[in-house]
């Protein structure tokens, strides 16, 4: 090449060095631009991560049958094991930002295999995630159409098996596509849907309420201070299923604590953003929860909270008596979200995906990144594929597959978040004592958090293998939310000695080093 | 004199290198190679931290333009640049801005299977908005030495002086004919009424021509050779299929641009033309040529060195 052949000299924008070998040998990067999201961006960022009118639909029925009126405590008390697990989240991501999070860091920590293991929870949780925001919008989609047309029977074409599974496929494969050209949901489409979603569970919760004061509720019940205590739950069982569902509610809480270079003022906003996030999240779920509560009582008839047919999807059922003709309004407003969360969430286990496929951890067809789109492209649709065959073989094998599905969902998130957890103690360990902040957010939060995660895991787990456990689905006499939890970290096992045997270097430990 | 080459590590990448460096050639001009990445935000991504990714991401790319780097011959100045920006087409005019460039150079084709030219969704979008003449490499153009010709399309529209003006400048500077193409849509039925309209556009052209040749002001020796060919078909695509093309052949089209935003830049005739035509196209902005007599210093793209 003659001496004109020369590259522009800038250096390299982003703060990431050393990791992957070479420094970039001078590119110009103008454009990849820092520090444009502000506080309420950063809030808006987190509330559309957690997408509570999703979460709680999803998750509310579930906690419900496990914990009844102590929901609103479980809620409170979820948050703690999720607080101190993103402190030591944090602490990773600021030491090491990677694509491949929790792979790369308990890679770094505790050599590849707990690596890949804990690659292969995040991987699964969102693939289980996707599959479940796909069903609750297609349920959402068809409620919809009923509601629009004024039509009962279109709303119960979801319960119709095949259409249901291909209108599903379709929804997955249609946010596939977008994920895969690249496209995103904008900063304004968030901002709306955002606001969009607060408001109508507002709507819902001032409703209830109103119909609890007027005598027309379905089952008044008067809020009582037992609600918010935490050592009301019956067993420790059910708490522990509680908490390993409210886990999920909080999920995506993390990502506020861990913008930095991208908010206007790194020093303050990440923090701050975290705090007003959680607030907002809170005090909504807990409006949310009491007025359900208040409304529908726990009872297992009707319209009953505690109802086994509601608990798939709560504001399918609660939304029409409580809201009346506006319940349209909470239709819109969980199937826009979980539409955009479903197409946001494709994202996820794509990344992962490719930072294992980079690693070496991986076959090399999943690091490919599409020329046209630049995107994940191998990743994105064998993420795709993963979730469409999740939600095949779950709808087709359990009597509630949203239910079912959440469950296992939050035994998964307990898993990779606990091994995380004590991949920032074990990666820190050096530095854990020498200094109060380095003591508590490098040590002691995420050891609590961690611990309580995996207890959690272990306990759920365990309680899973009664055939009665979830919403009653079985096979051979194993509960359905067994089979499914274990079956998916069994099938990561199984493809990491595969893994191991064809592309043997990362399982060596040469690609990525243990140690600081 | 600089040209912005839009380069993706695909088919169409290639082709809008090979054209660029054949462009470049005749001129001396230096490559810009420009990457767009898209802008990795966290506002449409749930689950998924940015740090990490944009580093693989920019990894990629870096490969790739080394890649690309590797395309383009020895003799031809060439520099690599990584840009993000909401679009493709808006990393690319961005660059040309600030770059001052005299050309953007891209490969056209989508994934369509069956014309040589259907536009694809970046070249379209740049149609809509480039305030510098865009060159579009058809599918497959492997070809890396200078051009053998220029054709202008003539069409009847006001502006039409200010392109030949532009395409005289060119075949000048590069020292190569130029053709005066004149299109024509005829209804078969009528052959003596299809040779009259041929004649008629035909002295149009040779007009406009001798109009534009004493009028460039250009010295003894500075006026290329010149002809006028007129082609007639059913369609605008058979009368480009009837007229004879130079692999080393550049089409120059006016464009019309009527309004910014959702208007259509590239006219529904010079779209058609594209579909049928084997060789590169390149597409004048209306004001770009408007600009010239403001711009005394030369008679061509602006920038571009007199001999």
């Amino acid at each position: 090449m003659s001496t004109e052949h020369g590259m522009s000299k800038t250096s390299h924008a982003g703060p990431h060095k050393g990791e992957h070998g070479e420094n970039h040998h001078g590119l110009s990067e103008k454009g990849l631009k820092a520090g444009s999201v502000g506080l309420i961006g950063a809030v808006v960022i987190g509330v559309s991560c957690i997408a509570p009118a999703y979460t709680l639909t999803a998750a509310l029925g579930p906690t419900v049958a496990e914990v009844g009126v102590q929901l609103p405590a479980v809620f409170l008390v979820g948050f703690i094991p999720m607080l101190l697990v993103a402190f030591g989240y944090r602490e990773l991501n600021n030491a090491m930002p990677d694509a491949g999070t929790s792979f790369t860091w308990a890679s770094r920590a505790f050599g590849p295999w707990i690596g890949w293991m804990g690659g292969w929870g995040l991987i699964a949780a969102t693939i289980i995630v996707l599959s479940n925001l796909a069903a609750v919008a297609v349920d959402f989609f068809y409620l919809m159409l009923g509601q629009i047309f004024g039509n009962p029977d279109l709303a119960d074409l979801t319960k119709n098996l095949p259409l249901n599974i291909a209108t599903t496929l379709v929804f997955i494969t249609l946010a596939c596509w977008i994920s895969y050209r690249g496209m995103e949901t904008t900063k304004t489409v968030q901002y709306v849907l955002v606001g969009f979603q607060l408001l109508v569970l507002g709507w819902f919760a001032v409703a209830a309420f109103s119909h609890v004061a007027n005598g027309t509720a379905f089952d008044a019940t008067a809020i009582s201070p037992d609600w918010f205590n935490p050592f009301a739950v019956g067993s420790f069982s059910a708490f522990a299923a509680g908490v390993s569902l409210s886990i999920f509610i909080y999920w995506g809480w993390d990502v506020t604590l861990t913008m930095n270079e991208e908010t206007k003022n790194p020093e303050k906003t990440p923090g701050r953003a975290a705090t007003v996030t959680v607030l907002v999240i809170v005090i909504i779920y807990m409006t949310v929860a009491l007025a359900t509560l208040s409304y529908a009582g726990v009872g297992d008839t009707g319209l009953g909270a505690g109802n086994p047919e509601n608990q798939g999807s709560i504001f399918a059922v609660l939304a029409g008596p409580v809201m009346g003709p506006f319940a349209i309004l909470m239709s819109l407003a969980i199937l826009s979200s979980s539409a955009a969360s479903l197409q946001s969430t494709f994202v996820s286990p794509a990344r992962t995906l490719l930072s294992m496929g980079h690693y070496k951890a991986l076959p090399q067809k999943f690091s490919q990144i599409s020329p046209t789109y630049k995107s994940p492209s191998y990743a994105t649709i064998a993420s795709a594929a993963a979730a469409a065959a999740f939600y095949v073989i779950t709808r087709t094998t359990s009597e509630n597959a949203l239910w079912d599905t959440i469950t296992a969902l939050g035994m998964m998130i307990c898993f990779y978040y606990g091994i995380t957890a004590l991949a920032c103690v074990w990666f820190f360990r050096a530095q854990a004592f020498t200094g109060a902040h380095a003591f508590f957010f490098k040590f002691l939060a995420p050891l609590l958090g961690g611990v309580i995660l995996l207890v959690m895991f272990v306990k759920t787990a365990y309680d899973s293998m009664d055939p009665q456990y979830g919403s009653g689905s079985s096979i051979g006499g194993l509960g359905l939310v067994f089979i499914l939890g274990m079956g998916v970290i069994l099938l990561g096992v199984v493809l990491m000695l595969v893994m191991a045997k064809v592309r043997p270097e990362f399982f060596k430990g040469t690609v990525l080093s243990r140690g600081n | 004199m600089r040209y912005v080459v839009g380069y993706s590590a695909n088919a169409r990448g290639h082709d809008a290198v090979n054209l660029a460096v054949s462009l470049a050639l005749g001129r001396g001009a230096s490559l810009d190679l420009v990457l767009a990445v898209p802008e990795v935000q966290q506002f449409g991504a749930a689950h998924a931290p940015r740090a990490g990714y944009e580093h693989l991401l920019t990894e990629q790319a870096q490969e790739w333009l080394d890649q690309a780097m590797a395309l383009v011959p020895s003799g031809v100045p060439v520099q690599a640049h990584l840009r993000s920006g909401e679009s493709d087409a808006h990393a690319l005019i961005e660059a040309a801005e600030e770059f001052g460039a005299d050309l953007l150079v891209i490969g056209a084709t989508s994934n369509g299977i069956f014309k040589r030219f259907s536009i694809g969704s970046v070249a379209s979008a740049l149609l809509h908005a480039a305030t510098v003449p865009v060159a579009l490499a058809p599918r497959g153009y492997h070809r890396q030495e200078a051009l053998t010709r220029i054709s202008c399309g003539l069409g009847s529209r006001a502006g039409a002086e200010k392109l030949l003006d532009f395409a005289i400048g060119i075949a000048v500077n590069r020292d190569v004919p130029l053709r005066v193409v004149s299109l024509l849509e005829l209804d078969g039925g009528d052959p003596a009424g299809a040779a009259g309209a041929a004649d008629a556009a035909r002295d149009y052209a040779e007009e406009h021509l001798a109009a534009a040749l004493p009028g460039a002001g250009r010295e003894a020796g500075q006026e290329p050779k010149t002809e006028v060919a007129v082609a007639h078909g059913r369609s605008i695509e058979e009368a480009v299929d009837r007229l004879d093309w130079e692999d080393g052949e550049v089409l120059l089209i006016g464009s019309s641009r009527l309004a910014k935003g959702r208007s259509i830049f590239l006219g529904s005739t010079a779209s058609r033309i594209l579909r049928a035509l084997p060789v590169p196209m390149i597409v004048v902005p209306s004001n770009y040529e408007l600009k010239q007599p403001d711009q005394p210093a030369s008679n061509d793209i602006p920038g571009e060195a007199q001999k």
